[in-house]
C-alpha cells in the first residue's frame, strides 16, 4: 500500500480534503443522535410551533456537526530506544525492574519522564505500550484500562465483525489506545478491510469514522465497492467528492489527467473514472445504467 | 472536639524537613508513599506533602513501580529538606540524583561474597571500585 508522503501529496488535514470527506459523511440526525445505553429517564415531550421546530433542529445540526469531528489519522509511531546510563556493576542486586513517572501535573503526557531500571543496571526510557500503561496508572482516563481488553485481539475481532458492530468497536478503540499507537492502526484497519469486504458502508454513514475510512480505501485505490453502494443509494454527489478525492491523491493517474483537460461534471466523470481506475467495471457500468433508468422513469413518470 | 485542637497543633523542639518513606498497605503487603515531613513526626503521621509513591512488590509486568513528583521534590529540596538514606538510594537508581555510593559499595560485597562462595581459596577480588 502507498505511504501518504506529506511534501506533494495533500495529508488527512487539509481543508480540501476534510470538506470533501465531511460532505460524503452524510448528516442523518436520527442516526447520530440514536438512543445510546443510559440510565432510563422518562421521555420529554415540548410543544412547539414551527419556527420553535426548526431552531431546534438547527441547534442539533451544530451539536451533530461536533459529534462528526473525524479522529486524527497519523503514521505508526517510532518505538523509543534510549539509554540514559549504564552502570554494570549494579547486575545482580535486583531481581526486577523499577519503572520511574515523572508524576508533575502541569507537564503534557507526551512529554513526561518515565524511565525503567533495568536489574542489569541499565537505565533507558521507557517503550511505548510501557508508557501508556504508567500514565493511566497515574492519570486514569476514563473508558481506558491499564491493560489493553483482549476484544482487539485478531481472532476476537472477527466476532465482533460478525455482529456488525463496527461502530462499537471504533469508539471504544478511540478511547483505548493514542492515534498512533500500531494497536489502533491495526484494529482501525481490520474494521475497514471488513467492511470492504462484506459492504457494509453504511454502517459507519453519518458517524465520525466514516471519513477515516475512505481515506484509507482511496490511498489503496479500493474504492470500488463504496462507488456501487453510493450509486445504489442515489448520492451523486457523494460519487463526485470521492472521485475528486481520488484525484488530489493520485493526480498521476490517467482519468485526473482527463478530467483536467476536459473539465468533466457528474456523470461524465463518473464514467472516465470507471474506464480507467476500477476494477470492477462491469458491476459500475450495471448500477450506472439502473439509476439512469430510475432517473428515466422517475422523470418520465 | 477540645482535644482534637490540642492534637493537631503539635509543636516541636527543633527537626527539619525530610523526604522520606511512610509505609502503608497491610499485613504482608507494604505500599511505601514518598512524603515531605519533620524528621520528628511519626513516620506514619501527618506530613507536610505526598511527593510520590513505590510499590516494592512487582506487578503482572514484573516491574515495580514508583512514581515522583519531580517538581514538588526540586522545590523542597530548595527549601532545604534532607533525604532518608533508602529515598537517596531510590533516588539515586533513578537518575534524578548520582548514584549512592552505598548502593554501589552494595553491589561489590555481594558479587565478592557470591565469588568467595564460588572460590573459596586464593581469592584475589578485582581492585577497589571508586565511590563517588
Amino acid at each position: 500500500p502507498p505511504a501518504e508522503g506529506k511534501a506533494a501529496k495533500p495529508s488527512f488535514t487539509d481543508e480540501a480534503v476534510q470538506n470533501l470527506l465531511y460532505r460524503m459523511t452524510g448528516l442523518n440526525l436520527q442516526k447520530v443522535f440514536r438512543p445510546v445505553k443510559r440510565a432510563l429517564k422518562p421521555p420529554k415531550y415540548k410543544l412547539m410551533t414551527e419556527a420553535q421546530l426548526e431552531e431546534a433542529t438547527k441547534k442539533a445540526i451544530e451539536e451533530a456537526k461536533v459529534k462528526l469531528i473525524m479522529p486524527p489519522v497519523l503514521n505508526e509511531r517510532e518505538p523509543i530506544d534510549d539509554v540514559l546510563a549504564e552502570d554494570k556493576f549494579l547486575e545482580g542486586t535486583e531481581t526486577t525492574k523499577y519503572v520511574f513517572t515523572d508524576l508533575t501535573y502541569s507537564v503534557p503526557h507526551r512529554e513526561r519522564f518515565i524511565v525503567v531500571r533495568e536489574p542489569n543496571g541499565v537505565l533507558r526510557k521507557a517503550t511505548w505500550e510501557e508508557r501508556d500503561r504508567m500514565i493511566q496508572i497515574f492519570f486514569p482516563k476514563e473508558g481506558r484500562r491499564v491493560i489493553p481488553p483482549v476484544i482487539f485481539k485478531d481472532e476476537h475481532l472477527v466476532t465482533v465483525f460478525q455482529q456488525d458492530r463496527h461502530e462499537d468497536i471504533l469508539n471504544m478503540c478511540i478511547a483505548q489506545f493514542e492515534p498512533d499507537s500500531p494497536d489502533y492502526i491495526r484494529v482501525h484497519h481490520r474494521t475497514y478491510d471488513d467492511i470492504e469486504k462484506h459492504a457494509k458502508y453504511d454502517l459507519l454513514r453519518s458517524t465520525r469514522h466514516f471519513g477515516g475510512m475512505v481515506w484509507y480505501l482511496v490511498n489503496r485505490k479500493k474504492t470500488d465497492g463504496l462507488l456501487i453502494d453510493m450509486i445504489q443509494r442515489d448520492l451523486l454527489d457523494d460519487t463526485t467528492s470521492l472521485i475528486t478525492l481520488y484525484h488530489m491523491l493520485h493526480p498521476e493517474c490517467q482519468s485526473a489527467k482527463e478530467t483536467k483537460e476536459g473539465k468533466l461534471q457528474g456523470v461524465d466523470l463518473i464514467k472516465v473514472f470507471v474506464k480507467t481506475e476500477s476494477q470492477k467495471e462491469g458491476y459500475i457500468q450495471l448500477a450506472l445504467q439502473a439509476y439512469e433508468e430510475a432517473m428515466a422513469t422517475s422523470t418520465a413518470s | 472536639a477540645l482535644f482534637a485542637g490540642n492534637r493537631l497543633l503539635k509543636g516541636y523542639r527543633g527537626g527539619h524537613v525530610v523526604i522520606r518513606f511512610a509505609m502503608g498497605g497491610c499485613t504482608n503487603r507494604p505500599f511505601f508513599r514518598i512524603v515531605a515531613a519533620h524528621s520528628r513526626r511519626a513516620r506514619d503521621g501527618k506530613y507536610l506533602e505526598q511527593l510520590g509513591c513505590l510499590d516494592p512488590l512487582p506487578n503482572a509486568h514484573g516491574e515495580r513501580v514508583a512514581g515522583l513528583n519531580l517538581e514538588r521534590l526540586r522545590h523542597w529540596l530548595g527549601c532545604g529538606a534532607q533525604l532518608s538514606r533508602p529515598a537517596e538510594k531510590l533516588l539515586g537508581l533513578a537518575g534524578f540524583l548520582p548514584l549512592h555510593p552505598m548502593t554501589v559499595t552494595g553491589a561489590e560485597r555481594r558479587r565478592r561474597r557470591a565469588q568467595e562462595t564460588v572460590v573459596p581459596a586464593a581469592d584475589v577480588s578485582p581492585g577497589p571500585g571508586d565511590a563517588f
